[in-house]
């Protein structure tokens, strides 16, 4: 990648790399240039920070799959008592 | 090794006080990924005895989220009563190696996240697209000879600010990430679940740095193209 503009390969690849780590400083002028006239590559690079934050996201999703509150101490009773069976199994 | 290489991976020597750290990091993946090893478990029997309380509160406190977030991931909930035990067993084994690098919660959900991968790779098997490992000749053919996409992304109507209750999408993003195979998914997991570094990364696989961005980039280029494919053909 000697050449001073990158193509969209090189564009996917580094746009990926910079979610990984700072990317030299030319790189990164190149790469914003690069998604300003390509809007596949723009889309690209959105569609991977969306994937990351879909992975991450630690967010109670969906209202109607919630379970009714009144089932809880139940479930966490049975959890502590499966935690409880399995150590129990351990020190055996 | 090029000096870019170097600059990612830590350099062999001059390392031993990052070499401790990136161990106890290396115990807590051991800990919180599937690579439990259920028959060397003696060292860990006296943190056992001394955690099953501090387990239980976790439950109170986070029993509920990570039971929430499991069932509306594999839609069933005996399923999802499993994985969260089984998530709350991994943390109280690998209790000692959380060193608050992330919250307490974010590291149960994490392990919680592990277990439903690994739970929709062993049913669904194949379902969505096979030999999705994603390769060197796949990238390529992702691209015409001047470097130009071939297959040029599609338009995505999902509001990112939304993300997680667009069930479908979540649902396929899950299906796709049990695709992924072998070291490829391992790598990308650690990067995007567990939230490892690319130095951590390297020097816990023992790969270069360079090589750890090319694995990261084939995987995120066939998840991508995983969602595309079974997504967005979506007529709405």
């Amino acid at each position: 990648m000697g050449h001073w503009m990158f193509n969209c390969n090189e564009v996917s690849q580094k746009v990926s790399e910079s979610m990984d780590r700072v990317l030299p400083f030319h790189q990164h002028i190149m790469i914003r240039f690069h998604l300003l006239m390509c809007k596949y590559c723009a889309r690209f690079r959105d569609q991977l920070l969306l994937i990351r934050k879909a992975i991450r996201t630690e967010e109670d999703p969906d209202e109607d799959l919630r379970p009714s509150e009144s089932s809880f101490p139940e479930l966490r009773e049975r959890i502590k008592q499966a935690l409880r069976d399995q150590l129990k199994k351990k020190s055996d | 090794m090029s000096e870019e290489e170097m600059s990612a991976c830590v350099k062999p020597g001059a390392a031993e006080s990052v070499a401790k750290d990136i161990k106890e990091r290396s115990d807590l993946k051991k800990s919180n990924t599937r690579r439990h090893n259920d028959n060397k478990e003696n060292s860990h029997t006296k943190t056992i005895e001394l955690g099953g309380d501090e387990a239980e509160s976790w439950v109170d406190r986070y029993g509920e989220i990570l039971y929430r977030f499991a069932l509306v991931r594999v839609k069933d909930s005996v399923i999802a009563e499993d994985l969260v035990q089984e998530t709350f067993f991994a943390a109280l084994r690998g209790r000692e190696n959380f060193q608050g690098r992330s919250s307490l919660k974010s590291w149960l959900v994490a392990i919680l996240k592990h277990k439903i991968v690994d739970h929709i790779r062993k049913s669904v098997k194949e379902k969505v697209i096979e030999n999705f490992d994603f390769q060197a000749d796949q990238v390529e053919a992702s691209f015409d000879d001047r470097g130009t996409w071939k297959f040029r992304p599609q338009n995505w109507a999902v509001n990112p600010a939304k993300l997680y209750q667009q069930k479908e999408f979540m649902d396929i993003l899950y299906r796709c990430l049990a695709q992924l195979r072998g070291r490829q998914a391992e790598i990308f997991m650690l990067r995007e679940i567990d939230g490892f570094s690319t130095e951590e990364i390297c020097k816990e696989l023992n790969i270069t740095a360079t090589n750890s961005w090319v694995m990261l980039y084939r995987a995120r280029m066939g998840l991508r193209r995983c969602l595309e494919e079974n997504w967005i053909d979506d007529p709405n």
